[in-house]
């Protein structure tokens, strides 16, 4: 197994005296799928949070490539090369699907009217054409609000924004949820083509038989600790729900 | 569908809106003479003194054969008052009566009507350079209004104490006169401290506060004159939350309904009526001998009624009570 | 910047649940025909029409819309700051009072230094438009760090600007401005157009580029769209705000060095409902108080719809009283009619 790419050791966190993260570890591998699940209020969120820089941890170390770092916001995460698909997607829904692509990256025009700010739309619609081609979205009117999209084509554009900008490590938080059975397929579909280029995609979700199918290692989480790891080909369903509700002792199976 | 029914909702509302107006004053005769059109820009919407005047305006217009409409800004302010001078002066009426809200800055636009070949005459109030201006001021003689004003409160209030006067706001030429007049006169009783003038932007709760104050500060104060309707009203406003109305005499400018219900109730003792609807009258009148190219005259003073309780419903001063309609 | 990575394409593949949406240049076309913008720009040609159309000769002439345009310029340059403002989901109701006390310390200053020249002229201008500023700068800094709504806050300063120029007045509006002020940029023109209306125009032309074609712009809709995913991105939330509140309140304080040139007096009792009247063109406009959706062209329409409203009704004699009825409904009508549109567009584009 090639060396962890993004580590969390021990993280600590507490929201108004209750301990969401107890000392939890984490690993994700590079062109491999880690799923994180565990029953609600296990903390799998705020642990995304804390690796995406959205949340500063209380406690516990994050190690990056080799070296210990500190994600101290969402832009730092980014710098580092990793992206995140939020539960609630984070998008901005009275912007298109290109401006919410390029959010926080707008390309500007060269010259001085690029150092006044000035955007350049043509490159960036271009590109998100691409892009979206790229990973097979079905989206032919680009100029529309993402509002007056359906929930699984916002799915897709929040997708295809991690997927396009990710140079190390993805997260994506319940990235099917809200999705017809088709559209989840399609998205699934883009994980393993994300995985397949070498990034580690860190898959979090309730939906046991797309975890069990998509995963290459399963990660659970129970009551803000770490209480198993599982390789997916060598475990079946059972065992992670038992180790997710505590019916399993804890168990390292490499 | 719903769409074309809204906007041809809104075509009607436009066209009842335009058959709405200019309704004032439509003159009857069927003379060879031509009708002239004549607006009256008052200085606020909603003050009796201003509809008063209306009133005198639109009986001397009828008389004459004349058409008279009404156009007026939402606050006594050269800044509102300005674009309804403009539009006024688009629709082209042959002269304007109107009340400048400022002696100064209401010059630029008024300059415009003139050079549009509109005749100005200035009524109640007037600009800096208004004789070369209009051609013809009317208005009360403020100076002697603020004289007159003096003699009544010192007869009130015994002629010993403090006395204040609260005022509207500086370059206003009417109500700048009677503060004048006022300290002119008040010398003239030497038992009376005037301790000066406070300014009520024309609002009545700045003028009631104005009052109370004075009051804290000047124990032995024992009259006040408010220049104008407003100041007035809200010096008795102030004087009644304060509880002072038995011991403050209050002669007031004006003679709107309020002010007689408070004349009434004994909480203002004297009001110094003018008489806008002659200032109204005389104004068409004016406007329309300079129309004919007839002798004009270039100033013109209208007098004053003193309302007590005692006399404001005899015959010869209830007519000079201001009205809130015509 | 990281670079835009490269996915091994699939094929594409069209689900049945997955309805295409119309073409993107037929998408184009028809949202910027059904925009809320064309839809006021056509109430505002029909109420242009109608009046010409009842008092042709005093109502369409160019001295008639020259006055107009001059009399509505004050407004027009807060309401482009206004625009800014709401489309990040905020308000600024301190408007007409940062106007009217930037307008207070600029005739101080002109005083103070002598009342003539334009030294002094050029020192007050300046002296409010950093007052108009620094107001805008306290409402950013409590919106954003004091976390105070932003109707709260604005209300507060509404006050408190007010107030400081009835503190320094004494209530009373300060006269003997430098004459050279009104007679060249208060009343004077350019080949027939009057230098307010020069500064309107390229305010509002600033306010349209910026707006529309600027990072600036794009972080203004992005915010009041979603603040908390701007922030996701690494958008400086807070930073960009107190920059909105801050073009606000200096564009307040231009609006009130326009309004000294023009009547020579600081003007104090009549700005108190230019808040109002800046929302009400903004929202006109089409721009959403919800934030994310707004341009500065409509805006524009806006301010021009109330305006043409009073001037056209005083031209036909209308009773004063009526006019702000008028108004009131035109208001009503135009905003239902957006929501009208809004929701054919969605189903439209849902479809």
């Amino acid at each position: 197994m090639s060396e962890p790419l993004l580590e969390a050791r021990g993280i600590v966190k507490s929201f108004a005296g209750v301990r969401a993260l107890r000392s939890v570890d984490f690993t994700a591998h590079p062109g491999e799928v880690a799923a994180l699940v565990g029953d609600n209020g296990a903390g799998k969120s705020t642990l995304v949070k804390i690796l995406s820089g959205t949340l500063a941890p209380d406690g516990g170390e994050i190690w990056f490539e080799g070296r210990q770092v500190t994600i101290p916001n969402p832009v730092a995460a980014r710098e580092l090369g990793i992206e995140t698909v939020y539960q609630d997607l984070a998008l901005a829904p009275e912007l298109d699907p290109t401006a919410n692509l390029f959010l926080g990256r707008e390309l500007v025009r060269p010259g001085p009217l690029g150092k006044l700010g000035f955007l350049d739309k043509a490159a960036m619609r271009r590109q998100t054409n691409k892009a979206f081609a790229d990973l097979g979205i079905g989206l032919q009117d680009t100029g529309a609000m993402v509002a007056n999209l359906s929930g699984g084509q916002r799915q897709s554009v929040a997708v295809s924004r991690a997927a396009t900008w990710v140079s190390k490590v993805v997260f994506m938080d319940e990235p099917t949820a809200a999705l017809g059975v088709v559209q989840s397929a399609k998205v699934r579909d883009l994980i393993r083509r994300v995985r397949d280029s070498g990034i580690a995609v860190v898959l979090i979700s309730h939906n046991m038989p797309e975890v069990m199918e998509l995963a290459d290692r399963i990660e659970v989480l129970r009551l803000g600790v770490r209480v198993a790891r599982f390789r997916a080909a060598e475990t079946t369903m059972e065992q992670v729900i038992a180790a997710m509700t505590g019916a399993l002792g804890t168990g390292e199976v490499a | 569908m719903r769409r074309r029914w809204l906007l041809g909702l809104a075509a009607l509302a436009l066209a009842l809106a335009a058959c709405g107006g200019d309704d004032d004053g439509g003159g009857g005769a069927g003379s060879a003479e031509k009708q002239y059109k004549l607006t009256l820009i008052q200085g606020v919407k909603g003050d009796q003194f201003y509809v008063t005047m209306q009133c005198g305006a639109q009986e001397a217009a009828r008389a004459a054969g004349a058409t008279l409409d009404v156009a007026a800004p939402d606050e006594f302010d050269a800044s509102l008052q300005t674009p309804v001078v403009n539009a006024v002066v688009a629709k082209k009426p042959d002269a304007i009566l109107v009340a400048p809200t400022d002696t100064q800055a209401m010059i630029p636009p008024l300059t415009q009507a003139k050079q549009a070949g509109i005749k100005l005459v200035f009524v109640d109030t007037t600009t800096e350079n208004g004789a070369e201006l209009a051609e013809s001021e009317i208005a009360s003689d403020n100076e002697e209004g603020g004289r007159e004003a003096a003699r009544t409160l010192a007869e009130l209030t015994g002629g010993k104490g403090s006395v204040l006067v609260i005022n509207v706001k500086p370059g206003i030429s009417t109500t700048d006169a009677r503060a004048k007049g006022f300290e002119d006169e008040i010398k003239k009783t030497p038992g009376l401290k005037y301790i000066g003038q406070e300014y009520s932007n024309d609002k009545p709760e700045i003028a009631a506060s104005k009052a109370t104050a004075a009051l804290a500060a000047h124990p032995d104060l024992v009259g006040i004159f408010g220049t104008n309707l407003f100041s007035a009203e809200g010096a008795a406003t102030g004087l009644r939350s304060a509880g002072a109305t038995k011991k403050v005499k209050i002669v007031g400018f004006d003679a709107g309904p309020k002010q007689v219900e408070d004349l009434e109730q004994g909480i203002v003792q004297a009001l110094i009526a003018q008489k806008p609807a002659d200032i109204g009258r005389a104004g068409v009148e004016q406007a329309i001998a300079a129309l004919k190219g007839e002798p004009v005259q270039k100033k013109i003073g209208t007098g004053f009624v003193v309302v007590t309780k005692e006399n404001m419903n005899s015959p010869d001063v209830e007519p000079f009570l201001y009205k809130s309609s015509c | 910047m990281s670079e835009i990575r490269e996915v091994p394409p699939a094929g594409t593949q069209e689900e049945p649940a997955d309805r295409p949406l119309q073409a993107g240049v037929q998408g184009a076309l028809r949202r910027r025909l059904t925009e809320t913008t064309t839809w006021t720009f056509l109430i505002l040609l029909g109420i242009v029409a109608g009046f010409a159309a009842l008092r042709f000769e005093q109502f369409a002439t160019v001295f008639n819309f020259r006055n107009i345009a001059a009399d509505a310029s004050g407004l027009l340059i807060i309401a482009v700051g206004m625009t800014f403002v709401i489309i990040t989901a905020g308000i600024d109701l301190s408007v007409g009072s940062v106007l009217v006390f930037s307008g207070v310390i600029a005739a101080k200053v002109m005083l103070a230094l002598g009342g003539e020249g334009w030294g002094a002229i050029g020192a007050g201008l300046v002296a409010g438009l950093v007052a108009g500023l620094a107001w805008g700068v306290v409402n950013g800094v409590l919106v954003t760090k004091a976390r105070v709504p932003p109707l709260i806050v604005t209300l507060g300063t509404l006050g408190m600007a007010l107030g400081s120029a009835l503190l320094i007045t004494g209530g009373i509006d300060v006269r003997g401005v430098p004459l050279e002020l009104t007679t060249t940029i208060g009343i004077g023109q350019l080949s027939g157009v009057p230098y307010v209306v020069i500064i309107a125009a390229v305010v509002t032309a600033i306010g349209v580029i910026t707006l529309s074609m600027t990072r600036f712009g794009r972080y203004t809709y992005a915010i009041g769209s979603n603040a908390e995913a701007a922030r996701r991105a690494g958008i400086n939330v807070d930073r960009h705000l107190i920059k909105v509140y801050a073009l606000s309140g200096l564009l307040a304080g231009l609006a009130g060095m326009v309004s000294l040139a023009r009547f020579a007096t600081t003007t104090i009792g009549g700005h108190s409902t230019d808040n109002l009247a800046a929302i009400a063109a903004v929202v006109l406009g089409g721009t959403s108080l919800f934030g994310g959706i707004g341009t500065v062209l409509g805006t524009v329409v806006g301010v021009f719809i109330p305006a043409i409203l009073q001037n056209g009704f005083v031209i036909l004699g209308v009773q004063p009283f009526w006019q702000q009825v008028a108004v009131g409904a035109v208001l009503i009508i135009a905003v239902y009619i957006d929501q009208l549109k809004r929701r054919a567009q969605e189903r439209g584009e849902r479809r």
